[in-house]
């Protein structure tokens, strides 16, 4: 019997990542039907706001272009954008669910990203999606907006409606496979790291789209406080990871991310002293360590065994002061920085859904219990190789009973 | 022969803002190859792809140049539509007049439509010449191979028989389970080693898809994706098989670190290995272990980090606090190395029951102490400072992960790139179990350290995508990459104008140029499902016999001819 003669299955697929387009893909190369939800504005999830993409350097978004593109051409996957799984049940042999979908105020489909928008509004809130979208398309950021309904006019293909309804679908699915990815925690509740209290103390995520090459800075190095060019960077590894107060997990990506960015700091601006410190040097995977071990040019990127203490602002602007101990001199120090890139606050995107009697099991951290299928971070802290192998694993799971 | 036609798109006026479409579509028209120009508002609206599409119908264009925006604009989508109507694309070429003319010339409006005149001059140009690869069609071998029977090819052969493929399970040992059989209990579950495997044991022993082959090696390889013939060598004689996949799952061998902290000489002075032996045989007593993370591994010769020996030493070091009253465990590790929220929760239960971590510099390793036996360990413990004395009567050392010696053969055979150390290499990380070869997967240590847990995801995960690639059943070289809208076409050699210099077999990287006797003279021959349509081929033949038809060289002469030419 071949899986072309197999009862053909529905699987819902909650998040369109990388974790979830690689099971989406291998359930309709395999036969199945995919429902394919994704909260964001377009597939691709956190991977396709990178501006880098680490062993290899290259652009986060080619790699994922092809799976996007393959993704949308494939008539065996519904892609519901904006959308969201609101009630899921069991029901005899699978899953009764109820999506929520809408189309953005400036519908993709109908956008060709000409950017009269952007000239018409007042308030500068139409801006492109993210410049690697594909195809690209405009986005109007609903918090910031004026409501003055200039962009509706402007538009040539009539593509913006404010006043769209969320659509719901109800979905009748075998199987559920939850990738839904990982999101930031606020560090708000650890106040030594400072976050919050100076523009240039960032999160790695807030820094990865502020040096993006295509962001606002086209890949100069600057800081965020007075648009100067920063004469050093602290990376801080594990803020709020491996902490018992926040997050006991080790959010296993943060490393390499870190080693990357300093890397491109240094590419881009030889000058820029950069620190990275760290508890554990986790770089486990095919390339890490060795890229971990690279000089990278110049005075290279000191790695520093220590965990601050204390990170705070100078008074009068003048950089930000790291207090922590270097844990192979046994020494205190205090180093100042012009910028704090803090790592590690990441947790997994889940939470359980209300009134679902088919909400996945959670353990304490949020991770999704093995009772359930899933992949990617919500399953266990995962890069892009983990997750696509995880991704395939559960395709495989959701569509065989294994005997 | 089709006719060609031109349609220009406005795009709202984005175009036609810069560009003066009327004056570019006399300039156009005037070739005698084209039959028609229209100019249209927008190509890429809900229902533009149908009204595009009855345009070619109305004027009978088969060929079509669409100006409009960037092929990463919306191009693609507005190709994909056509191809939903009906319309074959392959003879559907654009050229980019608004992000690349109109857009960057806004300035220059009688440049800005040159250019664009010249652009859509050299499409017409290559159409009229350009020819479509002749296709061919395979049936897909609804079989498959699996080489190696450890936890990643187990999973693997279970997995594919699940979907329903016949399967054929090889392994140079009396027995499936590979390493895991050796170990006595795995992290982080406790279990031990064969019976985390004994349901894929049994599962591909019952599984009448599944055929094992014990004590048996591929001897050689041939065929392509979708129809590989092997060759399997085994105490019963030589078998052969056509299959459709292969999935690689052989392995790794664990580093003897011979000479290093004594080993080999100084008595009790053991590698992890023979750590899972002792506890096999009840003979792991001891007052205190000592553990050695990253002996050989992270260094200059092997700088990775074999990912299982942390969570190995853990383990291990707890058990014996377990098994022996009093006993006390050390760590002495550069880092730990538990990522991700299961492992880190491991180091945290291995801190709580008092297993002791000493972290060490690479540069002043730890120094074992014992003539015939070891008696201590010296220790510079970078966190505290201070040289430390460890004394205890077992010194455990972690060593990585290393390719299997086969592991090259195998690869050569079917034509897989290795890494630096010789670890099967994936494409790209986002494909980690797909290959540069079509219907080739990796997984497992053969692959990359990983853990028994990750090799089984592995497994499945190769499965999964081998069962796609078979379940296609029939698959034309064109649509056999992944790559959306197909590759481009395949290389030709044109049997007359070829030397059989062989360049080209030795440029190409798929192995898809073959030379091959025909009569008193050997000549070029494209395996069409292997090429990928690089071109290296036809960069190195010194006669001009390898071509791409899509783009032979009279095409791109004339091509280059147009670019340079004045379209008025």
């Amino acid at each position: 019997m071949k899986i072309t003669d197999k009862k053909t299955k529905t699987v819902l697929v909650v998040g369109g990542g990388v974790a979830g387009m690689s099971a989406a893909l291998d359930l309709a190369g395999s036969g199945h039907r995919v429902h394919l939800v994704e909260s964001g504005y377009d597939l691709g999830g956190q991977v396709a706001k990178l501006d880098k993409f680490y062993p290899t350097d290259h652009c986060a978004f080619c790699p994922l272009w092809t799976e996007i593109r393959r993704c949308k051409e494939s008539p065996a996957i519904s892609i519901h954008k904006n959308g969201r799984v609101e009630t899921l049940e069991n029901t005899s042999g699978g899953y009764r669910a109820v999506i929520t979908q809408s189309t953005p105020v400036i519908d993709p489909e109908l956008c060709i990203c000409c950017g009269r928008c952007e000239s018409a509004c007042p308030k500068g809130v139409a801006r492109p999606i993210w410049e690697h979208a594909y195809p690209p398309v405009y986005l109007i950021d609903r918090d910031r907006c004026g409501d003055c309904r200039a962009c509706v006019d402007a538009c040539p293909t009539k593509a913006i409606g404010f006043d769209r309804e969320e659509e719901k679908a109800e979905l009748a699915v075998d199987e559920v496979i939850w990738s839904a990815g990982f999101t930031e925690v606020s560090l708000e509740p650890l106040k030594e790291y400072g976050w919050g209290t100076h523009p240039d103390i960032l999160t790695s995520l807030e820094f990865e789209a502020w040096k993006a090459e295509s962001g606002e800075n086209r890949g100069a190095i600057l800081r965020r406080s007075n648009r100067a060019v920063p004469r050093s960077i602290a990376f801080i590894q594990c803020a709020g990871a491996r902490d018992l107060r926040l997050l006991p997990h080790c959010s296993a990506v943060c490393c390499m991310h870190a080693l990357k960015q300093a890397q491109w700091v240094k590419r881009r601006n030889p000058d820029v002293h950069c620190a990275i410190l760290y508890t554990d040097l986790r770089t486990v995977g095919r390339d890490y360590h060795e890229y971990a071990m690279r000089d990278f040019g110049g005075n290279g990127v000191r790695l520093v065994r220590g965990r601050p203490s204390l990170i705070y602002p100078l008074p009068g602007g003048d950089g930000i002061a790291v207090k922590f101990e270097d844990t192979s001199t046994q020494k205190r120090e205090i180093w100042k920085f012009d910028m704090v890139i803090l790592n590690g606050n990441l947790k997994p995107a889940l939470s359980s859904l209300p009134g679902a009697t088919a909400s996945p099991e959670l353990d304490a951290e949020g991770f999704v219990a093995r009772t359930a299928t899933s992949c990617g971070f919500v399953m266990e802290p995962a890069d892009v190789t983990e997750s696509a192998i995880q991704a395939s694993s559960a395709a495989l799971r959701s569509i065989t009973d294994k005997n | 022969m089709a006719k060609t036609g031109v349609i220009l798109c406005n795009c709202f006026g984005e175009i036609g803002k810069v560009i003066d479409l009327h004056s570019l579509k006399k300039r156009i028209e005037n070739d005698p190859a084209v039959d028609s120009v229209t100019i249209v508002e927008s190509l890429c609206l809900p229902g533009d792809a149908a009204k595009t599409h009855s345009l070619m119908l109305e004027r009978g264009i088969g060929k079509v140049v669409l100006g409009a925006c960037s092929p990463f604009g919306k191009m693609e989508f507005v190709k994909l539509g056509l191809e939903k109507e009906g319309a074959d694309v392959r003879s559907v070429r654009t050229v980019d007049l608004r992000e690349g003319c109109a857009w960057v010339h806004g300035k220059d409006a009688e440049g800005a439509t040159r250019k664009a005149a010249n652009q859509l001059d050299m499409e017409i140009g290559l159409l009229q010449i350009m020819r479509d690869s002749k296709d061919i069609a395979i049936r897909v071998q609804q079989e498959a191979l699996v080489i190696g029977a450890g936890p990643a090819g187990l999973s693997a052969a279970a997995g594919l028989a699940r979907l329903g493929f016949k399967t054929h399970l090889v392994d140079r040992g009396s027995a499936p389970g590979g390493i895991l059989n050796m170990i006595t209990k795995t992290y982080p579950a406790d279990e031990p080693g064969p019976e985390k495997i004994r349901s894929l044991v049994e599962e591909t022993g019952r599984n009448p898809l599944i055929r094992f082959y014990a004590k048996t090696k591929v001897s050689a390889v041939k065929g392509y994706a979708g129809d590989f013939k092997i060759s399997l060598a085994g105490p019963g004689g030589n078998a052969a098989l056509r299959v459709g996949a292969v999935v690689l799952a052989t392995g790794a061998r664990i580093l003897f670190p011979q000479g290093q902290f004594g080993y080999g000489k100084v008595k009790n002075v053991i590698t992890q290995m023979e750590m899972e032996r002792r506890f096999a045989t009840g003979t792991a007593g001891c007052k205190t272990a000592v553990f050695v993370q990253c002996v050989g591994a992270r260094n200059g010769e092997r700088p990775y980090c074999s990912t299982i020996c942390c969570p190995l030493s853990l383990k291990n070091a707890m058990r014996v606090m377990d098994e022996n009253a009093g006993a006390k465990a050390y760590v002495l590790h550069r880092d730990i190395m538990t990522p991700g929220s299961v492992l880190e929760a491991y180091y945290r239960k291995a801190l709580q029951k008092g297993v002791q971590f000493i972290r060490f510099d690479a540069d002043r390793p730890p120094e074992v102490r014992g003539f015939d036996q070891v008696s201590g360990v010296e220790v510079f413990d970078t966190i505290s400072g201070v040289n430390r004395f460890i004394e205890t009567d077992l010194l455990v050392l972690s060593t990585p992960f290393i390719p299997d010696p086969d592991a090259a053969a195998l690869a050569r055979m079917l034509n897989i790139p290795v890494d630096r150390y010789g670890f099967y290499a994936e494409v790209y990380p986002i494909h980690p179990v797909e290959t540069r070869n079509d219907g080739i997967f990796i997984s497992g240590t053969a692959r990359w350290p990983v853990s028994s847990d990750q090799a089984i995801a592995q497994g499945e995960a190769a499965a999964v995508k081998a069962a796609s690639f078979l379940g296609r059943e029939r698959v034309s070289a064109l649509t056999m990459s992944r790559v959306p809208g197909g590759k481009l076409g395949h290389a030709f050699a044109d049997a007359a104008a070829c030397t059989g210099c062989g360049n080209c077999v030795a440029v190409c990287p798929y192995e898809a140029c073959r030379l091959q006797r025909t009569g008193n003279r050997s000549v070029s021959r494209v395996i069409k499902v292997r090429c990928k349509a690089c071109g290296g081929c036809v960069a190195v033949c010194p006669n001009g016999a390898m071509q791409v038809p899509e783009q032979n060289y009279r095409a791109v002469g004339e091509m280059i001819r147009r670019a340079f030419r004045e379209v008025r």
